[in-house]
C-alpha cells in the first residue's frame, strides 16, 4: 500500500514536493449507499446485448480462427440488472480483443505459433500464402509493405489506412492496432499479425457503416449513443458527447471518423473490463486505492 | 544516448544554441517539410540498445509539444523536444550506473522514489512487466520515459478525484472511464 506524493512532473518541471501527508485510510467509509447501476437513463437496461448485432457479430460469425477477433465485444452489458449473471457469462467467451496479455478464447492469431517454416525472410511468391493468413490480407500486405521488409511499420500502416473523408488514420489508432497485433513488441507486424488486423478492421468498418445511419461518413454523438447501446454499454448522452468531442478532428463537426471510432470503442472495451473486475458487487461504483488505480490502467495500456 | 553520437551536444547542461539546433532539425526533418514527424523523430532517436525507439514514446513526446495538433513539431517546438529528451537522458544516466542502457527494478525504484512516488514492490513488478519491451527484466531509456509519462498522467488525474487526499477514490463507471481516457 502506498500513498502517492507529488509525482514528478517531468524534467525541467517543479522539483518533487512533499505533500502534507495525510495518511490514508483514515475514516473513509466503505462505499456509500449503493446507487443504481451505471448512470445513464437506461432504455436498454435488461437487454445487455441489444439483440441484433450480438448475433450478427458474435455467435453468427464464422467460427474460424479469426472469429475471436470480432469487435463489439460487449463487455458488459452494464446497465443490465445486477444479478442476471447471464449477461456476463457470454462476455468472457465473447469475441474480444486479441490484446492485453490474456489469450482470448478465440485465439485470434491463427498463424502465430504454427511451426510452419519461417514465413519471415523468405519472400513467398504470390499465391503461396502462409497458412492461416487471409488471402485478401496477404495481397494487401504485399502492397502495404512498400520496402518489402516482410514487416509493416507504423508509417506503412498509416499510409495504407484512410477514413471515409480520405484523411489518413491518426497515429494513436495506428499505434494501438500495431501494438495489439505486434507480438514482438517491436513496433511492426508480420503477415500473420497483419492478417488478424485486417479481419479486425473489416469488422469495425462494417459496424461503423451500420451505425452511420445518416451516411455522413462519420459517427456523431447520437449515433455513438445508439451504437454503444446496441453493443451493450449504458453510457449517458452527456458522457458520449464529451467523448466524441474529445476525439473529433479540429475544425470538423463533432463526429468520429472510422479511426477514432475504432480507437474509442477498443479502449472503452478494455477499460470497461478493468472497471468490471473491480466492481464485483456490480453497483456501478468502485472504491480504489492509488496503486489499484495505477495498476488497473497500466496493465491495460495499449 | 538519446541521439546518435554525432548529434550529441558538447556540453549537455548548457542550452544549445539556435544554429546547433537548426542543424539537427534539418538533419532529422528528412523530407524537408518543416516539421518533424513521428517516423522522422523515431529514426533520429536511439535508445542505446540498437532497437527502434519506442514509437509510443515518440508519439507521447510529439503530442506534448505539437501545439497545433499537426502531427509533428516545427523548429520552435523542436527546441522543447530536444531539451525534454536530453533532460530525461541525464536523469536516466544517473540511474543506469553501469551504462548498460537499461535500468533494473531497483534502479527504477530509486528513480521513481526520487521523483516522490511511493509504490509497493509488487507494483514495480507490474511496471517492469509492462514497460520492459525487450523482455530483459529491465527497462530501456525510451520505455523509461514512457513509464514516467504514464505514471505522471495517471497520478495527476487520480489526485483530482482524491479530494481529501487520503489515497483512495470512489468513482462511478463513467468517472472511471473519463479518468482513464486521459492517458489514451
Amino acid at each position: 500500500m502506498s500513498y502517492y506524493r507529488q509525482g514528478y512532473s517531468g524534467p525541467g518541471g517543479n522539483p518533487p514536493q512533499q505533500h502534507p501527508g495525510a495518511p490514508y485510510g483514515g475514516g473513509v467509509q466503505p462505499g456509500g449507499p449503493v446507487g443504481g447501476p451505471y448512470g445513464g437513463p437506461g432504455p436498454h437496461a435488461g437487454a445487455p446485448y441489444g439483440g441484433a448485432p450480438a448475433g450478427q457479430y458474435g455467435g453468427g460469425a464464422p467460427a474460424g480462427q479469426y472469429g475471436g477477433a470480432a469487435p463489439g465485444a460487449p463487455y458488459g452489458g452494464y446497465g443490465g440488472p445486477p444479478g442476471s449473471s447471464g449477461q456476463f457469462g457470454p462476455a468472457g467467451g465473447a469475441p474480444g480483443a486479441p490484446y492485453g496479455g490474456g489469450q482470448a478464447p478465440g485465439a485470434p492469431y491463427g498463424g502465430y505459433g504454427q511451426p510452419h517454416g519461417g514465413p519471415y525472410g523468405q519472400q513467398v511468391p504470390g499465391g503461396n500464402i502462409p497458412p492461416g493468413v487471409n488471402p485478401e490480407a496477404y495481397q494487401w500486405f504485399q502492397s502495404v509493405d512498400t520496402d518489402h521488409s516482410g514487416y509493416i511499420n507504423l508509417k506503412e500502416l498509416k499510409q495504407a489506412l484512410v477514413n471515409s473523408n480520405n484523411s489518413a488514420f491518426n497515429d494513436e489508432t495506428c499505434l494501438m492496432m500495431l501494438n495489439m497485433f505486434d507480438k514482438t513488441k517491436s513496433g511492426r507486424m508480420d503477415v500473420f499479425g497483419f492478417s488478424a488486423l485486417w479481419m479486425f478492421l473489416q469488422q469495425w468498418r462494417a459496424l461503423f457503416n451500420q451505425f452511420d445511419r445518416d451516411r455522413s461518413g462519420s459517427i456523431n454523438s447520437s449515433e455513438m449513443h445508439q451504437a454503444l447501446s446496441q453493443l451493450g454499454y449504458n453510457l449517458s448522452p452527456q458522457f458520449l458527447q464529451s467523448l466524441v468531442s474529445r476525439f473529433t478532428v479540429r475544425g470538423m463537426s463533432n463526429a468520429l471518423q472510422l479511426d477514432r471510432f475504432i480507437q474509442v470503442c477498443t479502449q472503452l472495451q478494455s477499460m470497461t473490463q478493468a472497471f468490471r473486475e473491480k466492481d464485483t458487487a456490480m453497483t456501478g461504483n468502485i472504491r480504489m486505492s492509488y496503486e489499484d488505480f495505477l495498476s488497473s490502467a497500466i496493465t491495460r495500456l495499449m | 544516448m538519446a541521439y546518435h553520437n554525432q548529434y550529441r551536444p558538447p556540453h549537455y547542461n548548457s542550452p544549445p544554441d539556435q544554429a546547433f539546433l537548426w542543424n539537427i532539425f534539418q538533419r532529422v526533418d528528412k523530407d524537408r517539410s518543416g516539421a518533424i514527424s513521428d517516423t522522422e523523430l523515431q529514426q533520429a532517436l536511439s535508445n542505446g540498445t540498437w532497437t527502434p525507439f519506442n514509437p509510443v514514446t515518440v508519439r507521447s513526446i510529439i503530442s506534448m509539444f505539437d501545439r497545433e495538433n499537426k502531427g509533428g513539431v516545427n523548429f520552435n517546438e523542436f527546441a522543447g523536444v530536444w531539451k525534454y529528451i536530453t533532460d530525461w537522458q541525464n536523469i536516466f544516466r544517473t540511474y543506469d550506473r553501469d551504462n548498460s542502457g537499461f535500468i533494473d527494478k531497483n534502479e527504477l525504484k530509486q528513480a521513481l522514489t526520487g521523483f516522490g512516488y511511493r509504490l509497493s514492490d509488487q507494483f514495480y513488478n507490474t511496471l517492469i512487466e509492462k514497460f520492459d519491451r525487450q523482455r530483459k527484466g529491465q527497462v530501456a531509456f525510451d520505455d523509461f520515459i514512457q513509464c514516467c509519462i504514464v505514471l505522471q498522467r495517471l497520478t495527476d488525474v487520480f489526485r483530482r478525484y482524491d479530494t481529501d487526499q487520503d489515497g483512495w477514490i470512489q468513482v462511478s463507471y463513467e468517472q472511471y472511464l473519463s479518468m482513464v481516457f486521459n492517458i489514451v
